[in-house]
Parts: C-alpha cells; sequence; structure tokens
C-alpha cells in the first residue's frame, strides 16, 4: 500500500502546471497546495480535502431540508454555505401553487439532485428522476462530506456490508447527510458503525476492522436477547 | 516586577534567550468539535483557541459580496487573560487588531472560490502574554487550514523588539513592558509582509535589522504550523481515502 | 474607507499610468498635494488645527481638563485621541459608532503623537495621583479625497502645537502653552504594481492593495508604523518606504514651522 502524503496549502507540489488539478494551484509555472489534505499524484496532481464544507456539484445526489417555502420555490438546506432551490416545476406532480406545504413542507427531508449551480452558487435542485423522493420514515445522520467516500468503500464495498448485515436501507447522500431505515437496533448499530467510519477515515485497513466490529456488536446484541 | 536594571546581561535575556530565539511555541490543530476547523496555540505566556466557521451563510445578507466570500476576524481578550480585570467585549485595540490580523490572513484565502459566503475567524486570548495579536494570526492561519478553507499558504507572525538598545525576537511580557519599541509582522510563505505595525523608536538601520529577524522568525514558526497540521492525522494516512464519489447509494 | 467597487477601467488606468512613471493629477511618485496647515481656527478649543492636503480637509481640535490619572502612571498626563468619519466628508460615510477604520486612523494618529513622547506628559501633572491633565485630541474629517491618515497625523500636531493649558478656567495660574518634546509626521505611501507612490489620492487609496504609513521623529527615527490593506509588501519595499518617509517627513514638518 502506498503511503500518501500530508500536504499543507502552499506546499510545492511539481515544476509542470499542466499536471495541476483539483485542490491546487499554479504561480510562477510551480504547483502548490490550495488544500489541506492527502496528495494524489497517479494521473495528475490532486489534493484531496481532509476537511471542509460541502460545495454542490452539478448531478450530486444529495440529501436536503426544508426550510422554507415561497410561491414558486422550496427552499432547502443541503448542509453546505449555499441553500438548494426546489422550483414547482421540478416537483414530480403538478403542484396547486396557492398550496406548496400540501405537497412539501418545511421540515421535511428529501432525495434530491443538484440540477445547476451557477457561478454565483445559486443552486437549483430536481427530485424529477428516479430514486429521488421525499423521506417521510427512517432517520438521518450528518457526517463530514470528505469522510463520504468512505463510508461507501471502494466499489460501495462499505455501505454494501452494512446493508446486508444489518438489513437496513441507506441512502448516502454526498453532502454528507446519511438517511437509514430498518429495525431500530440494526440502525442503531449502523448509526454507530458510519459514526467510527467518519472518526478513523484516515487509517488503514478500515474495511477489515468495520467487519471486525460489527461481528461483535451482532454477536454482542444475540448474546443480550 | 519592577523595572530591572538591565534586560540583557552577558548578551542573554531575563529568561536565559539569546537576541535570536524565541519562546518556546507549541501548536496544535484540530482541538473543538463543533468549529470547522480549530487550534490552540502555547506561544511565551499566551494561550490562544482560534477556530473557524465557514463558508457560511452571510447574516446580515446585505454584507454578501456576490463574487466572494467575506472573512471576518474577532480577536477578543478573555477578561481574565491579564494581570488587571479587563472589561469583556471588544474595545478600541481589539477592533484594530481584528481589522489588521483579518488583512494578514484575507489575501491568502481563496475567497473567490464561495461567492455570498462568510469565513468566521474567531481568537481568544484565553492568556495574555507580549505578542497576542502574532499569537493569534498564527493560530488562526492553522484553523483556516484545518477548516479545509483552500488558501495560497499559511500566515506566519511574530514581533521583534527593542530592549537595553538591543533589538531582539520575540518579546516577553517583562521585555514588552520596559522595552522601547515593538514591530508586529505577519508574512506569507512567499516572503511577502502582510501585517506591519510598529510603535516606539527605532532607527532606520535598526528598522532593517529588526525585520530581516522577523522574517526569520516567521519562517521558523511557518515550519511548526505545518508540523502542527501533519501530526494530527500522524502517521496512518491511507491511499483509499481518496476514493472518488460514484454518486449516492441506495438499495431500494 | 473604500468605495467598494472601483471601476476596472478605473484601476487599470492608474496602473498603467503607473507603469509609465506618471500620476492621474501629474504628480511625481514622492510629490504630495499642495498642502496648507492654519491653526486657531477653533476659539472654544484649547488648540485647533485644520490641514488640507489636496482636496482632503480635517479640523483637529484639543480640549484640555484634569482628571484622574491611571493609577500605574500616577504622575502623567492622559491622551486621548478620537476620530470620527462624520457623513459630510464623503458619500460613504455614514452616521453611527465609529466604525473599524475610523478607529485605525484615530488609533494611529495617537501612535505617533504617545510612541514619540510628543507631548512631555510629565509636567502634564497636578497633583500626583489624583488629578492630571487630560489632552482630547479630537480629529473631524471634512473632506475626504484620500490620505486621511496624513492629514489626521498633521493636523494633530499642528492642533498640539496651537494648544495652550488652559490653567485660568480651572484656577491653576497662568496660561502656558503645551509642552511639546516632539513634532512627529506621518508619511503614507501606497504600492501601485511595483511603483511606490505617497500621498494617494482618492482613487489611488482606492485601487492600492494595501498602504503603509510611517511616522518619524524629528531626528529621523521611527516612531510608529502601520500597513493597511489585504496586499502585501516585500521586506526590500517596507525598507524603501522607511527611508523616503523620513526625508519626506522633514518636508512636511516645514510646514508647522512657526506655528505656536
Amino acid at each position: 500500500m502506498v503511503e500518501r502524503e500530508v500536504v499543507v496549502p502552499g506546499d510545492l507540489l511539481g515544476e509542470d502546471p499542466k499536471l495541476a488539478s483539483h485542490g491546487t494551484y499554479v504561480q510562477d509555472g510551480k504547483v502548490y497546495s490550495a488544500n489541506y489534505g492527502l496528495v494524489d499524484r497517479r494521473s495528475n496532481i490532486k489534493v484531496i480535502p481532509l476537511s471542509g464544507r460541502y460545495i454542490p456539484a452539478r448531478g450530486d445526489l444529495v440529501i436536503g431540508k426544508v426550510n422554507d417555502v415561497t410561491r414558486s420555490n422550496w427552499i432547502v438546506d443541503i448542509n453546505s454555505p449555499y441553500e438548494g432551490l426546489l422550483h414547482v416545476s421540478e416537483f414530480p406532480e403538478r403542484v396547486d401553487q396557492d398550496n406548496m406545504s400540501k405537497y412539501l413542507h418545511v421540515g421535511e427531508l428529501i432525495i434530491a439532485k443538484v440540477a445547476d449551480v451557477d457561478p454565483s452558487m445559486k443552486v437549483e435542485l430536481t427530485l424529477r428522476e428516479e430514486h429521488l423522493r421525499i423521506l417521510r420514515q427512517g432517520r438521518v445522520i450528518d457526517i463530514s462530506h470528505v469522510k463520504i467516500p468512505r463510508v461507501i468503500g471502494r466499489n460501495g464495498s462499505m455501505i454494501s456490508m452494512l446493508k446486508k448485515e444489518l438489513d437496513c436501507s441507506i441512502f448516502v447522500g454526498q453532502n454528507g447527510r446519511i438517511w437509514l431505515r430498518g429495525d431500530e437496533k440494526m440502525v442503531d448499530l449502523a448509526i454507530r458503525t458510519i459514526f467510527k467510519i467518519e472518526r478513523e477515515a484516515h487509517t488503514s485497513g478500515l474495511t477489515d476492522k468495520i467487519k471486525e466490529y460489527l461481528k461483535n456488536e451482532l454477536e454482542t446484541m444475540r448474546n443480550q436477547k | 516586577m519592577s523595572k530591572p536594571e538591565k534586560l540583557i546581561v552577558d548578551g542573554k535575556r531575563l529568561d536565559g534567550r539569546g537576541p535570536f530565539d524565541m519562546r518556546p511555541i507549541k501548536f496544535t490543530a484540530g482541538v473543538l468539535k463543533r468549529a470547522d476547523g480549530s487550534c490552540y496555540l502555547e506561544f511565551g505566556g499566551n494561550k490562544v483557541m482560534a477556530a473557524v466557521y465557514g463558508p457560511r451563510e452571510v447574516h446580515p445578507r446585505h454584507m454578501q459580496n456576490a463574487s466572494r466570500a467575506i472573512v471576518r476576524y474577532r480577536y477578543n481578550m478573555a477578561s481574565f487573560s491579564v494581570e488587571e480585570r479587563k472589561r469583556p467585549g471588544p474595545d478600541r485595540r481589539s477592533i484594530e487588531i481584528s481589522k489588521v490580523s483579518r488583512e494578514a490572513l484575507e489575501g491568502v484565502v481563496m475567497e473567490e472560490l464561495y461567492p455570498r459566503s462568510a469565513i468566521d475567524v474567531f481568537v481568544e486570548i484565553l492568556q495574555a502574554d507580549a505578542g497576542s495579536r502574532v499569537a493569534g494570526i498564527n493560530a488562526a492561519s492553522v484553523a483556516l487550514a484545518d477548516a479545509g478553507i483552500p488558501m495560497k499558504c499559511l500566515v506566519s507572525a511574530v514581533a521583534v523588539g527593542k530592549i537595553d538598545g538591543e533589538v531582539v525576537l520575540d518579546l516577553n511580557k517583562d521585555e514588552d513592558n520596559y522595552g522601547s519599541a515593538d514591530l508586529p509582522i505577519a508574512m506569507n510563505q512567499f516572503g511577502e509582509i502582510t501585517l506591519c505595525q510598529m510603535d516606539g523608536h527605532l532607527t532606520e538601520e535598526e528598522f532593517g535589522r529588526a525585520l530581516d529577524m522577523a522574517v526569520d522568525g516567521c519562517k521558523k514558526i511557518h515550519e511548526l504550523q505545518k508540523q502542527a497540521l501533519i501530526e494530527k492525522y500522524g502517521q496512518d494516512i491511507t491511499p483509499d481515502v481518496a476514493q472518488p464519489i460514484e454518486g449516492g447509494e441506495t438499495n431500494e | 474607507m473604500s468605495e467598494d467597487v472601483i471601476a476596472e477601467i478605473k484601476r487599470d488606468y492608474i496602473f498603467s499610468l503607473a507603469a509609465q512613471g506618471d500620476r492621474a493629477d501629474g504628480r511625481k511618485f514622492d510629490e504630495y498635494r499642495p498642502i496648507s496647515v492654519e491653526v486657531g481656527v477653533i476659539d472654544k478649543a484649547e488648540g485647533s488645527s485644520r490641514v488640507k492636503i489636496g482636496n482632503t480637509q480635517v479640523i483637529v481640535g484639543v480640549k484640555m481638563q484634569p482628571g484622574e490619572p491611571f493609577p500605574d502612571t500616577p504622575d502623567t498626563g492622559v491622551i486621548i485621541t478620537n476620530l470620527e468619519l462624520v457623513p459630510l466628508a464623503s458619500p460613504t460615510f455614514e452616521s453611527g459608532p465609529p466604525r473599524e477604520d475610523a478607529i485605525e486612523l484615530a488609533r494611529v494618529t495617537d501612535r505617533g503623537v504617545r510612541e514619540s513622547g510628543a507631548i512631555d506628559l510629565s509636567k502634564l501633572c497636578i497633583e500626583s495621583g489624583q488629578k492630571v491633565w487630560m489632552v482630547f485630541i479630537d480629529v473631524h474629517v471634512l473632506d475626504h479625497d484620500g490620505n486621511l491618515m496624513d492629514a489626521a497625523s498633521l493636523g494633530a500636531i499642528a492642533a498640539l502645537k496651537n494648544t495652550k493649558v488652559p490653567n485660568t478656567k480651572f484656577g491653576l495660574g497662568e496660561d502656558v502653552p503645551l509642552p511639546l518634546n516632539d513634532v512627529p509626521v506621518a508619511v503614507t505611501a501606497i504600492n501601485v504594481g511595483n511603483a511606490i507612490l505617497l500621498d494617494p489620492s482618492l482613487d489611488e487609496g482606492n485601487v492600492a492593495p494595501c498602504r503603509l504609513t510611517v511616522i518619524t521623529n524629528k531626528e529621523g527615527a521611527l516612531a510608529g508604523m502601520q500597513k493597511s490593506g489585504v496586499g502585501t509588501l516585500t521586506p526590500d519595499q517596507i525598507k524603501y518606504i522607511v527611508h523616503i518617509a523620513s526625508e519626506k517627513a522633514n518636508v512636511l514638518r516645514e510646514k508647522l514651522e512657526g506655528i505656536q
């Protein structure tokens, strides 16, 4: 396993500006880190941040919370500095605009897709696609969005394991919000496990560690019955 | 203490340091749970906590800038941080320090990436020795990086002073009380000065030496800041942290 | 104090002029706009001045009254400097409590007077530990057309030179001139590209990434300094500014000669 080095903003990463990618910048023909993160030199030079807020990008699947309703939009908190706008036309059915809250009201959660982000960071959401919907049951937690890839795991291995072992429905939003539904005890354990993954995201052999952890926890639960 | 006869004896300062030595410095990155980024710094007798929130929504809304993030900086001394209790809340000194400290950091923050948002930096001086403003900038710089804010580089700061007619690096409280000049300097990694204040009395020649000394001090502090950030994650970093996200997952 | 959004063409114009060694108003890089200093403009004050640098105009009033000394300096007078950016001076100034720009200008003005030891505070003790003279320096900005810093600082020292200690008013004997030891002078520079310009006009100040104010005493030594603004300066630029500031301060100081 290749150890990847931690870099801080301003660290010199290379002399070829053509290789500069995410999390870097070029000054006087040299590539510097713009972030506190891990440097990845596999194809070009990029820095994967170890922290930071979720910034929406077109195509992201996110879990949002309705914060306000206007005559034509639902205003949705997407765990980001920028709120998302869900326009009536992006709702999957015809909406009576005099009664927007009948369809979706303040406090409700949705799985939405980021349809567009303009340069001033106006974020438009849509519900008009398969899998996108209102979440009226289950539970939701927030974790740091930079840890989401670890929760999903390589090719989805981590999340598949969680779902299979705990028999839960889980949806992982790219904005660091995770929705879970299933047996209460199992969901509790899933949440504990996800927080453990978040805490230990930067450590090696995580999948094996989590597998072991789940096995022990399930064992304990069975013995308590 | 009352004024000692001499602040430098046989080339040593009263706390045993030579003219080019700084006080002990210890940075710890990522010490607060709720903040997006944080840093605790002990710099001589200064105990400083810096926290960064953001980018986040701007309130009040009219402060928003359509093309970039705004940076706000609050330097605040705890009422128990000094010998005689300080009246809580901002005073003119802290407002000025907040302004120049913000300006010292703002230039390295890539504000254009986050239009309409705010990056809030809070610096609490829990215990004040001399040089609390430069300590605050050092801690804030680490906290900004810890918060994942994209930056061109870190900013490092130190003060130079004059005691017994000698230019020396990083005054402590007693030296500051009886010293005859104070020159707080902040510098980015590329050697550009981002904060420069001075009071007291320095000739042009002394000033030149003092500035060179501050530049060297900032370089040393920069190394300690980097170390603190690297140490936060220790040795056990694995490559697959870097997995790209391929959309959310559901099994329904 | 920034006028917030600067038209890009204005910025480009100032930078390209500077690159050719020129300024919009035709001045040399180290040349000040015309300076005028009047004193005794406010009869009710113990000392006062009106300073103009180009169209920039400030009035400084000095008031003195007996008050309690600080516990740690029972035998010395007290200086209190205040500056207000009143809405009449610029369309961008608003009423309300002083904002950070005003506080910074006041504190840097104060720093020059205080750190140079301009006022002989030891002679302002009336009764040790009980009563000393408080010197209130109030800077009132009337017209902001750039470089308020130097105008405020010059106005403060001019008004102090004009100040009489009002002994009669408080039954303490004859009025006497305020005892002064030094004449600190502030010189402010900006960097526009690689050019260093003194006495920035309003537009120049607004497009400059930062400014550096250097306060020197009559011996040419530094008494105070302040960088203001987000931009950076190299150590060599700072050393250069310090050098020309102490030379230029002598020229400004001549404007104060003969004032009392």
